[in-house]
């Protein structure tokens, strides 16, 4: 067996059971992408649930789809996709050695997941706020103006989906359609917000895991834990960031550009 | 950026980890064309819903098209997946394997089964309604 030629000191750069420390990175990065498989496996499992409702229910696409705010859906698309080169860039920040460029890089990375996080933040604020029966978020905490038109889009009980938008759309039709054929399936546009909640939650809760991920990293390269030869973690955990905005690439343009 | 790969023996430890190296030029160059990209799929969005009607599927179509080209920039470049060892590559493109079985095999099934009978973006012309099935059933009817 190669253990008995080691005569290195273990360390984080090659531990004991490696024989190399490219050995070391390979299995890392090996490991790290079996996970994205199955994290790509989960995220699939939402897809797939779109992919059958969508094709059976295309008008209630069309008609629910308007109500989620595109604006600010493109603006943290800019975001993330502006969040994975300043990861890519880290990397190679490490790949380097510089530090200064590294810990720079790995901050504003974390921040821009917080203002994405801020973003869906206020958007689903807004879903709430209307559910409450205010305009808007701000107007809810400061029990200022109400909303108009009664409507309710997050899934529960009190889900209502606003009667002029299902009619002018197409969707009372379908609405009426699924009533009949299910008695107390009260809306079927709530099938549409189910799966947009779900699908975005999950992002939203991968972001929070991927900040936290940034932070111990920006962490330990403060500590001059990285050097060239050794910044395994800047690498795997870039995967993971990268992996978190690919899943958007999708996500944006299946629930707001419908 | 010779590809460390075509020289080197993929067994050799000495070559593990280390298949060669992306240039920061070529990171701004895909940040770039993610940005084109992004603009594009809002484009053809904003196009198809206020000025040409294309046929759902079309429409999906390109919004797809646009998504997958985005992730594989992200994949190939960002992910580093260009200069990662051949196990690494089959793990990447295993995933969208997994996910091929996965869509094809279940849309396979609800399509074989004629549902939905008159949806869907290739059908045209609402198909005639089989007996619709008592309420009791639910949605194990389909």
């Amino acid at each position: 067996m190669a253990t008995t030629t080691h005569d290195h000191v273990s360390g984080p750069a090659l531990q004991h059971h490696y024989d190399t420390p490219g050995q070391q990175k390979e299995a890392a990065t090996l490991g790290m992408w079996a996970f994205l498989v199955t994290e790509i496996m989960l995220f699939g499992g939402i897809f797939m649930a779109y992919m059958v409702y969508r094709w059976a229910y295309p008008e209630i696409w069309a008609a629910a789809a308007p109500h989620l705010n595109t604006p600010l859906a493109t603006l943290n698309t800019v975001v993330l996709l502006v969040s994975s080169l300043t990861v890519a860039l880290a990397v190679h920040a490490a790949e380097v050695g510089n530090k200064r460029q590294l810990v720079t890089l790995l901050l504003v990375t974390i921040l821009l997941g917080a203002t994405f996080l801020g973003i869906k933040f206020t958007e689903y604020g807004e879903k709430f706020a209307h559910c409450a029966g205010y305009a808007s978020p701000l107007a809810w905490a400061t029990g200022g103006e109400r909303l108009g038109e009664a409507e309710c889009l997050v899934p529960g009980k009190g889900f209502l989906f606003p009667v002029a938008a299902a009619s002018a759309e197409g969707g009372a039709p379908a609405a009426a359609a699924a009533d009949a054929a299910q008695p107390g399936m009260k809306s079927p546009h709530q099938l549409f917000f189910f799966l947009y909640f779900c699908a975005t939650g999950l992002h939203a809760v991968h972001m929070v895991v991927g900040i936290t991920v940034m932070s111990v990293i920006a962490g330990m390269a403060i500590r001059n834990k990285f050097s060239p030869a050794y910044f395994t973690p800047v690498e795997i955990g870039g995967l993971y960031w990268h992996l978190i905005d690919i899943i958007w690439v999708f996500l944006f343009p299946l629930f707001y550009l419908v | 950026m010779a590809n460390a790969r075509d020289i080197g023996h993929e067994g050799g430890h000495d070559r593990e980890g280390s298949y060669g190296h992306i240039p920061v030029r070529t990171y701004w160059v895909v940040f770039s064309s993610l940005m084109v990209l992004m603009v594009l799929t809002v484009a053809a969005w904003y196009v198809e819903k206020h000025f040409v009607q294309l046929p759902e599927i079309v429409a999906v179509g390109i919004a797809m098209a646009i998504a997958i080209a985005k992730t594989a920039l992200i994949i190939y470049f960002f992910m580093h997946v260009k200069v990662s060892s051949k196990l690494t590559q089959i793990f990447a493109v295993s995933a969208f394997v997994w996910l091929m079985i996965l869509f094809v095999i279940v849309m396979g099934d609800y399509m074989a089964r004629g549902w939905p009978p008159a949806r869907g973006p290739l059908t045209q012309a609402p198909a005639p309604r089989a007996a619709a099935a008592p309420v009791s059933q639910g949605w194990r009817a389909l």
